[in-house]
């Protein structure tokens, strides 16, 4: 039997309309101008790529833009967003994340683009049926039937890792 | 736009259909057939992802949220002796008066000397709880104060004890980076505390800090009093050009 954790990939930029991605997406933005500075001190630079080009600790800004959309992660209250199960259930729990900055710059939101990684608590995968996997949580009692989701495979959630 | 531009166009389709009936209806044989192609076929996305769509009770809704670094509290449950940190922002340009207002970050290492950061490669996660230990945002009251409860820092080979210090203006323009120093020699707080487990041997002293050796003037060491047992109290004051 083998245990994944899926990693659910969420690209949010300026045409993303939802509340919660907005949200998101707004406080990272303002976050990245006042973390910016930390690092352009001699006021060089306006965007991340020109930092990541020059700068050998650029990348140290997805950590630092990261407490900012801690809030919103919270309110979602460990279940990864979007991914749904073949009902169309949201089933995914999540306590690790990863914040990353794909472009940025500070003179105009509209070149902001962001990506949330949320990382499964550990799934044990049972069987594949089509474009399916089966999925099931852990610890569940051995003398019942073990309860499922069916799975599709789609784009932006991977297979992070693989225990066997 | 380009979702407006769609609608309004849907709406065109629906205004001008009677018009297109009627037409029909008259049916000559002069009425040409447009050969005009589509160019803009839309934005939607449905048709590119195969999956199925949530199909589930809306909410829980979400609601403004500060950044998780606004917090006076900034111990995160790290080990080590609390000290309480007092900084006061004055502005040069208004004769070091109180800065009101003013945004300030500050950060610095646990006990053992670690940060608070993604470790190692790209594919790190992080737990979202926990995910910012010792890094705290306060805004200065009317006395230009803001107050930290935090642990004695720890040290790591190369620096001198030190807290990070970064103030911006309300309106979030940087003023002043800058780090804070500690007193040194017998009874200082740094030798109380003597490194935590690590000791002091191979401790690089405020002297020869490449940060601080240049502060002959000594205006970035705190004043840091207390004890193991109360607790220690760190004050300083700061000025910027606000």
């Amino acid at each position: 039997m083998k245990t994944i954790v899926l990693c659910y990939r969420k690209v949010i930029d300026a045409n993303t309309l939802q509340a919660w991605e907005q949200m998101v997406y707004e406080d990272s933005y303002t976050e990245f101008k006042l973390q910016f500075q930390n690092l352009d001190k001699n006021h060089e630079y306006h965007t991340y790529a020109e930092l990541l080009r020059n700068l050998p600790n650029a990348e140290q800004l997805n950590f630092l833009i990261s407490p900012s959309i801690v809030g919103y992660l919270r309110q979602l209250q460990e279940r990864i967003p979007d991914v749904v199960n073949i009902l169309g259930k949201h089933f995914l729990n999540f306590k690790q994340f990863r914040f990353e900055l794909i472009n940025s710059d500070i003179r105009t939101i509209s070149k902001h683009k962001i990506a949330v990684s949320f990382y499964s608590e550990p799934m044990i995968w049972l069987d594949t049926i089509g474009n399916h996997l089966l999925l099931a949580e852990r610890g569940q009692a051995e003398d019942q039937p073990i309860l499922t989701h069916l799975f599709p495979l789609q784009p932006f959630v991977n297979i992070h890792s693989l225990q066997q | 736009m380009e979702r407006k531009n769609f609608l309004r166009s849907l709406m065109v389709g629906v205004i001008s259909t009677p018009v297109l009936w009627e037409a029909c209806k008259k049916d000559t044989d002069t009425t040409a057939v447009s050969t005009e192609t589509v160019s803009n076929s839309g934005s939607g996305t449905s048709a590119s992802t195969c999956v199925v769509s949530p199909t589930e009770t809306e909410g829980p809704f979400p609601t403004k949220s500060p950044s998780a670094y606004v917090r006076s509290d900034i111990t995160d449950g790290r080990t080590g002796y609390k000290m309480k940190a007092k900084l006061t922002i004055a502005n040069v340009n208004n004769n070091c008066a109180a800065l009101a207002g003013a945004i300030v970050d500050v950060w610095h290492c646990d006990a053992e000397g670690n940060y608070s950061e993604y470790g190692g490669s790209g594919m790190q996660s992080t737990n979202y709880q926990s995910v910012h230990f010792l890094r705290g945002r306060q805004t200065t009251d009317a006395n230009g104060l803001v107050t930290f409860t935090s642990i004695f820092p720890g040290w790591y080979t190369g620096r001198a004890t030190h807290v990070h210090v970064h103030v911006y203006n309300a309106s979030g323009t940087s003023l002043k980076v800058t780090q804070i120093a500690f007193p040194e020699g017998s009874g200082t707080a740094v030798a109380i505390v003597n490194g935590y487990a690590k000791g002091l041997s191979g401790y690089t002293y405020n002297a020869n800090d490449n940060v601080f050796s240049d502060d002959t003037a000594k205006l970035e060491i705190a004043t840091v009093t207390g004890s193991i047992a109360a607790g220690f109290d760190l004050s300083i004051k700061i000025n910027v050009p606000g």
